[in-house]
């Protein structure tokens, strides 16, 4: 069996669901086959027992020939260690098959997030999202799990067929074409059925969804209070999932009566006809025993045949579901495939738009009565939002048609608010960077972080949880600040890094961080005087445009606005 | 996840399972009723093809043969409709069990501790809302029914068999051995396996839950490659927990399955030699033999569907473990004499041995606004925390108007103190529906006079269906700073007397800072205010000024008390002060 997860889930084909579990389907080639195989071996031989149980019960009980009896009853005990052998290995295939589907969907999906940034939770929120991970890929193995017994059925019924064809043409004929008859009919009748199926589904996804998102804002929830408004809310939407629930009783209830009673048409028939040529003399009791014995396995291929078909649709529905997921592509694109080389690492970076210019190696502050322009600012200069009439530019070249991936590496803009992922502290904090612990601790040093590691059992070792919950706001802080140098990208911008922190660490960071990023470009959006009074230059934004620069104290001196920006709260 | 949510134990999970089969005893009897009728029905077939055997064997004529075959059709006929009547109402009570089921996790959940809450992570839950409810939702409405159905059947078609001929179907115990000891085999290791298997799923999810939460940091940083590696690691383990599953399974189904068609081979032999000897009739040799590979089906079933109950049991450990989750607080009725909050030698400890809080003592005084003030470590957010209720204090005690805090249910508690954070939420429904939360009775004049207030009702008015607009997941975005509003204006209509203001987690989102000030001060305006202060100047227009150093309040005065002082609070000042901020300023 091939172990999972795959090094590359591949490009799927997103054109329809059909063509997309198709192309799944096709990447699975040889367990599919192999499933096929074992599924085939294992119903055969149970659609045989009948037979040899009929063959037993004519010459070893009707006829009490010892041998005979003895070799019947020993082709029943072969025949089912083959069944029980080919079982087991049938069962493997379909988990084989079901897990590189669903995981093939899982880590298609998996990659797809970490891919597409702040596109995906604007298009699919974040409660469906996860749900196609947990629930529709899911699903959409169970096709390939049932693929083998469906081979199966296919098999036993052909089987069955020839046998009764070869004591009697008209029963053979009778379940020969009897069979698909009743199956269009199942499926007949499974048409409404799935159609409530799927409305309640429906209905039942968005009751998950409600808890889902009910769940992820426990906390406001908790602390505000509404719980009980929830509660009803909730116990409505359940309440009219369970409604539609009970249409579909009745129509599931329909189907499985039909499911006794069409087989039960067959049993009657063969019986009957079987009886009445046995009277005649025309077979044997043994074979009329076979008679039975077949008709009534014959439940089994049909049942398979119609779970096949229930699986199969929701395989449909799950990869409907998976493929909006896909489809959303960054809200960025890279324009240039691989062609360019990466941008000059010492140039200027100048943003039209503020008429703001970023000279190299330079720590720059950019202050605005508006902290939502100098963000405004960061997102252009990372390339995170687009101004196509006039894009930043780095050096002479502009941003927009360099390659996306090399931007990223050389502007890192690490926003006000950035998330820590759970798993080990160190990894976190290294990120793509491959940094090593010294690399860390000066990092750590220059962030003035030192207490926080110091407050975990196993310092860069420990667990980080959730979001980096645990921490508190000026923690995290200080924590995402370390990543952020550790990137130790040529040009990073920070927005608002010691908002949360207090006087005294801002202070200490303030005074690290120009010697930590000596000879590369740094820009810092705040308008702390701490933080101001440690940088080279001053870029002031009035209206997210250029106002006026300099160095902190003189704009202090010269311009009423800065200082009124900068000493907010200190003159009432 | 370090801090995981409890799962029940199997004691637990057999203790509600049970209450549950109780409280549905009639309804549930009602249908096993019917599926045992139906079942009997479909048991003629065997019976009336014994019958056929010895009839035609003694040489019978073709009326004979007609008017068994129409017994037969009659009995499938009874049997559609038992079985029309039995599926029907069993689907139906499955439906109303799992219903019942799924609204009694949600109250548990959102009845969880609130310090629970603040610990655990969101992941874990949110699998236990989906995939568990959902595994649960497939067991509830059709592996439990379909279990009963089948072992009612078994049991039945077995009892047909002796009935029909006793000595001929003694041979059936063969089997007995081989599913006893495989099904104990697997029984007993089973459990372990599927939670397992859940749990890795549990990581996976969070792991994506992670991915579009975080996009933005994903993409700024270039982590892409990092999370993917994570989702396939995730992926890995899911993987090698279904590997130990399939394992077990691969020995478990080969061993059941050959013991149930050994007693058919053994049937044949014995019964065939019983006949041969006098003792039975051919045709009891073949009814017996039909019956015991009519057990196919069933038992097939009961196998198919036994790890289904293996799971749903795992899914149902998980979502009724929420119920284990110790409740943090203990209402004991007592009603506040008045809105004071009084701390008494506090202390507490997240690690046993690390108090965080050393013995403090703190009296708010109503309307006054208190800063605290303290370098990172000191115990200022946990204080902070300890005065707003959510945790207990480990010794000495916290309370309002002479009642502990943690003495007081969390709506009691709201209407007293709150602490603001930035977690700010926007639920999945109308800007209406978002705000009510805080005062569900509420009329929209009431909600519209709280957006007012926090200077939210201009672009709430904006919206396109105005209050009513659907916001959160998939609705109308709002943007942070709106967000952070709805938070705000939610507090209003808490309308609590004292607020707890912690600025390192507080509404300081810098980007929308200055527009939020005015609202936050709308907000704080004619409460007690307690500040966890990271800007001195909070601490300048602060009333009082506490200063927390190593777990205790090292002093505690106004601004120019403590500057005349010369004590720490003086020394810090005057760092601040010493900045050429303070010395160019007009």
């Amino acid at each position: 069996m091939r172990a999972l997860p795959y090094d590359d889930p591949g490009r799927p084909d997103l054109r329809t669901p059909g063509r997309f579990l198709w192309w799944i389907a096709a990447q699975q080639k040889a367990p599919l086959a192999a499933g096929l195989l074992w599924g085939t071996v294992w119903m055969v031989s149970q659609a045989l027992i009948p037979v040899a149980v009929g063959r037993g019960i004519a010459h070893g009980v009707v006829d009490g020939e010892g041998r005979a009896l003895l070799a019947w009853s020993g082709a029943v005990l072969l025949l089912a260690l083959i069944q029980a052998g080919a079982g087991v290995l049938r069962h493997r295939c379909a988990v084989a098959n079901w897990l590189q589907a669903s995981f093939r969907a899982a880590q298609l999906i998996g990659h797809h997030t970490a891919l597409t940034g702040e596109a995906l939770p604007r298009a699919v929120p974040t409660g469906e999202v996860v749900s196609t991970v947990s629930n529709d890929a899911m699903r959409l193995g169970g096709a390939f799990d049932v693929s083998a017994r469906f081979a199966g059925a296919i098999a036993s019924y052909v089987v069955i067929a020839v046998v009764l064809l070869r004591i009697s043409t008209g029963l053979g004929l009778l379940v020969l074409i009897g069979v698909p008859l009743l199956t269009a009919g199942l499926g007949v009748l499974i048409k409404p059925l799935q159609r409530r199926q799927s409305a309640q589904r429906e209905q039942s996804g968005k009751l998950t969804t409600l808890g889902a998102d009910t769940v992820s804002g426990l906390r406001v929830l908790r602390g505000i209070g509404g719980e009980q408004t929830f509660v009803e809310r909730y116990r409505r939407r359940s309440q009219q999932v369970r409604a539609r629930g009970v249409e579909v009783a009745g129509v599931q209830a329909t189907l499985d009566a039909a499911q006794v009673l069409l087989p039960g048409v067959f049993v009657v028939l063969v019986t009957w006809l079987g009886a009445r040529l046995a009277v005649q003399g025309r077979i044997d009791l043994g074979d009329l025993v076979t008679f039975y014995g077949l008709s009534a396995f014959l439940v089994t291929p049909l049942r398979t045949a119609t779970e096949a078909l229930d699986k199969v649709t929701q395989a449909h529905v799950g990869a409907r579901k998976i493929i909006a997921v896909l489809r959303v592509t960054p809200g960025v694109l890279d324009r240039t495939g691989h062609q360019r080389s990466d941008p000059v690492t010492d140039a200027a970076l100048h943003d039209p738009t503020s008429g703001v210019t970023l000279r190299p190696g330079v720590m720059t502050a950019v202050v605005s009565a508006r902290p939502e322009e100098s963000a405004a600012l960061a997102d252009r200069l990372g390339r995170f939002t687009e101004v196509p009439s006039s894009p930043v530019l780095i050096g002479a070249e502009r941003i927009d048609v360099l390659p996306l991936a090399s931007v990223r590496r050389h502007v890192v803009v690490s926003e006000s608010d950035p998330r820590l992922f759970s798993g080990p502290l160190r990894e976190q904090l290294v990120g793509a960077s491959g940094a090593d612990d010294v690399a860390v601790l000066r990092a750590v040093d220059t962030a003035a972080a030192h207490d926080v590691l110091d407050a975990l059992p196993d310092g860069l070792d420990s667990d980080v949880e959730e979001r980096g919950r645990s921490f508190s706001g000026g923690q995290r802080q200080r924590l995402t600040l370390v990543r952020a140098l550790l990137t130790d990208a040529p040009t990073l911008v920070l927005v608002e890094p010691t908002s949360a922190v207090d006087a005294h660490t801002e202070a200490r960071i303030a005074g690290r961080l120009r010697a930590h990023r000596a000879g590369r470009t740094t820009v810092v959006m705040t308008a702390s005087p701490l933080l101001l009074d440690q940088v080279d230059h001053v870029v002031f934004l009035d209206g997210g445009e250029l106002a006026a620069e300099g160095t902190h104290r003189e704009l202090l001196a010269t311009h009423r606005d800065y200082r009124r920006t900068v000493v907010r709260g200190e003159d009432e | 996840m370090s801090t995981s949510l409890p799962v029940a134990g199997p004691d637990t999970v057999r203790r509600e399972a049970t209450v549950l089969l109780r409280e549905h005893r009639r309804s549930l009897v009602g249908v096993l009723g019917l599926h045992g009728l139906a079942a009997v029905a479909g048991l003629a077939g065997p019976a009336l093809l014994g019958r056929l055997v010895d009839d035609v064997r003694r040489g019978v004529g073709m009326d004979t043969v007609d008017r068994i075959a129409l017994v037969l059709a009659a009995a499938i006929v009874l049997q559609t409709g038992l079985t029309w009547a039995a599926r029907r109402q069993s689907f139906v009570l499955g439906e109303k069990v799992f219903a019942q089921l799924r609204e009694q996790f949600v109250e548990r959940v959102v009845a969880l501790p609130l310090s629970t809450v603040e610990r655990a992570g969101t992941g874990d839950l949110v699998t236990r809302t989906t995939r568990d409810v959902d595994a649960l939702s497939h067991t509830v409405r059709f592996a439990v029914p379909t279990i009963l159905v089948a072992g009612l059947t078994t049991v039945l078609t077995v009892a047909a068999a002796f009935v029909t001929g006793a000595l001929v179907a003694l041979a059936v115990v063969v089997g007995v051995p081989l599913l006893w000891a495989g099904t104990r085999w697997y029984l007993r290791r089973a459990p372990a396996g599927y939670l397992a298997e859940m749990a890795s799923y549990a990581v996976l999810n969070g792991t994506v839950t992670e991915n579009v939460d975080g996009a933005r940091t994903v993409e700024a940083l270039s982590l892409g490659r990092e999370r993917r590696s994570r989702v396939d690691r995730d992926l890995e383990r899911s993987y090698h927990a279904e590997r130990y599953t399939l394992w077990l399974r691969s020995v478990w189904f080969p061993t059941v399955e050959v013991g149930y068609f050994l007693p058919v081979a053994a049937t044949l032999l014995w019964g065939g030699w019983l006949a041969s000897n006098g003792h039975a009739t051919v045709g009891q040799v073949t009814a017996v033999t039909l019956y015991v590979l009519a057990l196919m089906d069933p038992v097939d079933q009961l196998l198919s569907w036994l790890d289904e109950i293996q799971v749903g049991a795992s899914a149902f450990a998980r979502i009724i473990g929420i119920a284990d989750v110790p409740d943090d607080r203990a209402p004991t009725g007592a009603v506040p004499a008045d809105d004071l909050i009084r701390a008494r030698d506090v202390r507490y400890a997240y690690r046993e041995g690390h108090d965080v809080l050393d013995g403090i003592s703190l009296d708010l005084r109503p309307g006054e606004r208190l800063a605290v003030v303290g370098p990172s470590g000191a115990g200022k957010s946990t204080l902070g925390r300890m005065l707003a209720g959510i945790h207990g204090p480990r010794t000495g005690s916290v309370e309002v108007g002479g009642v502990p805090l943690v003495d007081l249910t969390l709506e009691q508690l709201r209407g007293h103190v709150a602490l603001v954070t930035q977690e700010h939420h926007v639920f999945v429904g109308s800007l209406a529906d978002n705000l009510r939360l805080a005062r569900p009775l509420a009329d929209d004049a009431a909600l519209r006079a709280a957006l007012d207030a926090v200077d939210a009702l201009n672009w709430a008015d904006r919206l396109p269906q105005g209050l009513d607009t659907e916001v959160g997941s998939g609705g109308h975005e709002l943007t942070p700073p709106q967000a952070q509003q709805l938070a705000l204006a939610r507090l209003v209509l808490n309308d609590p007397h004292t607020l707890v203001l912690d600025e390192a987690t507080s509404l300081l989102d810098p980007r929308a800072a200055r527009h939020l000030e005015r609202s936050l001060s709308a907000v704080l305006a004619g409460r007690t205010v307690l500040a966890i202060a990271h800007r001195l100047h909070t601490a300048h227009d602060a009333d009082r000024v506490a200063v927390v150093e190593d777990g205790r309040i090292s002093e505690i005065g106004t601004h120019d008390e403590l500057i005349a002082t010369g004590g720490p609070y003086a020394r810090l000042w005057a760092s601040w002060t010493d900045t050429p901020v303070a010395s160019e300023r007009p």
